[in-house]
């Protein structure tokens, strides 16, 4: 009896201790998340704002970007699918960034493309017959670079002519997802924390509600009104 | 000061949990956007489609422009009973008639508007929910300032959109207030806001350098 009674003090204890070890690392997680990713968090929440918000004066970049022309002769790079010479080109004229094809140009035409990184765009004119390119390099002040990191993903949606092509749009994406996940993570790890405070359970449903119903109403409310 | 602990804490808390279905949408579009996921087909010959005859089209409607264009159309949208969001304006001059898309988050309309005959083609279509979700976190955003916002949803999802902003741009601060008040764990949330700026900072440079 004394055998069985043990045994059962000992599962709860260890029921008891696992929960809180749970709950303990649930609210660790929650900070630790948080602290981590601050200025990840402070980024994309601010420049958000400024996506919404156009024409506030401070933050224009497109109208105050410096832009420079200038010409080169290049190697002519040998039959390749235009992706390979597009590198080949990079690599000779000394740019880095993600590759943005314009829509499909004539047969014969120039080869014509875009190498974008956050704060800077550079047109590409390469004339494959002649041997000569024009390169016109747009370099955007402060708050250019911050808009284009909050969009910086290197796809598109429906656009099948452009993939992600460079290793650090990739690396950025992988950022994007990551600051993602973990807010998604912090708002399940704040329910669990929320639900242990009784005191304070009846307030948060109703802030809670509040949320879910002028949110939801956009995503799903307003299908089921049509 | 422990008072300002405890409102700060319960603000903290309310303000968070107000807030996390709209953190729920704007993080789980984010997948959808980074990977180009939400394929969106236009509204083709295979959706439902209804001719309408118009009463009362602007006899100037081909002549404005922007927003007064949109607006003068609204009328006509609300005759044809289509809701939501005007995207843009497209005049087909060798056809005579105006092209307007029409969005609601998950749903899509294109409205032809026949100006010589005064008949209006609706087409419609139903999206995904991950279209909804991407569609609201990209709304209002930086195109088509001009006409952005036309329709009340979007004009009500702009300040939604905003407060979600400065909700958490006070979540973020009053998280750290809360933090400094843990002696305990001061030291590692001090190596992790490090570690954070490190990453991040050090992405910046790699990257827009």
């Amino acid at each position: 009896m004394s055998s069985q009674l043990d045994d059962v003090i000992a599962s709860e204890r260890r029921e008891r201790s696992t929960g809180d070890v749970f709950l303990v690392w649930n609210r660790r997680l929650h900070y630790f998340l948080g602290l981590y990713l601050l200025f990840f968090c402070w980024l994309f929440v601010f420049t958000g704002l400024l996506l919404n918000h156009s024409r506030w004066q401070f933050a224009q970049y497109w109208p105050n970007r410096a832009q420079i022309t200038t010409e080169h002769e290049f190697q002519v790079p040998e039959a390749a699918p235009d992706i390979e010479r597009a590198r080949d080109l990079m690599r000779q004229f000394g740019i880095a960034g993600e590759i943005q094809w314009p829509a499909p140009q004539p047969a014969g035409a120039a080869l014509a493309f875009q190498v974008n990184r956050p704060g800077q765009v550079i047109e590409v004119k390469a004339d494959l017959a002649s041997g000569r390119a024009t390169l016109q390099r747009n370099d955007l002040n402060a708050w250019g670079i911050m808009q284009a990191l909050h969009t910086f993903t290197g796809v598109r949606a429906a656009d099948t002519r452009n993939a992600r092509d460079w290793t650090l749009t990739s690396v950025w994406a992988l950022s994007m997802d990551a600051v993602a996940a973990g807010l998604i993570v912090m708002v399940f790890s704040s329910y669990i924390m929320w639900y242990r405070l009784k005191a304070k359970r009846r307030g948060g449903i109703v802030a809670l509600l509040l949320g879910c119903i002028s949110c939801g109403a956009f995503v799903a409310g307003l299908r089921w009104l049509i | 000061m422990r008072r300002l602990y405890l409102i700060t804490r319960d603000l903290h808390l309310y303000c968070g949990l107000f807030l996390s279905p709209f953190v729920l949408v704007f993080s789980v579009s984010v997948f959808y956007l980074v990977h180009g996921f939400a394929q969106r087909p236009a509204p083709g010959a295979s959706d439902t489609s209804r001719t309408v005859v118009i009463l009362g089209l602007p006899p100037d409607i081909v002549r404005l422009q922007g927003r007064a264009r949109v607006d003068a159309l609204r009328p006509v949208l609300e005759q044809l009973d289509v809701q939501g969001e005007v995207d843009f304006v497209r005049h087909v001059a060798s056809e005579h008639r105006l092209i307007v898309p029409v969005r609601l988050p998950g749903h899509d309309t294109i409205v032809s508007v026949d100006y010589d005959n005064r008949t209006a083609t609706v087409t419609s279509r139903h999206q995904s929910l991950g279209d909804a979700l991407v569609y609201l976190h990209k709304m209002p955003g930086p195109h088509n300032v001009d006409v952005r916002g036309n329709s009340r949803i979007i004009g009500l999802w702009r300040v939604l959109a905003d407060a979600t902003v400065y909700l958490l741009l006070f979540i973020t601060l009053s998280g750290i207030y809360l933090w400094t008040a843990l002696r305990a764990e001061r030291r590692i949330g001090l190596v992790l806001i490090l570690a954070g700026a490190v990453t991040f900072w050090g992405l910046v440079y790699v990257i827009a350098a």
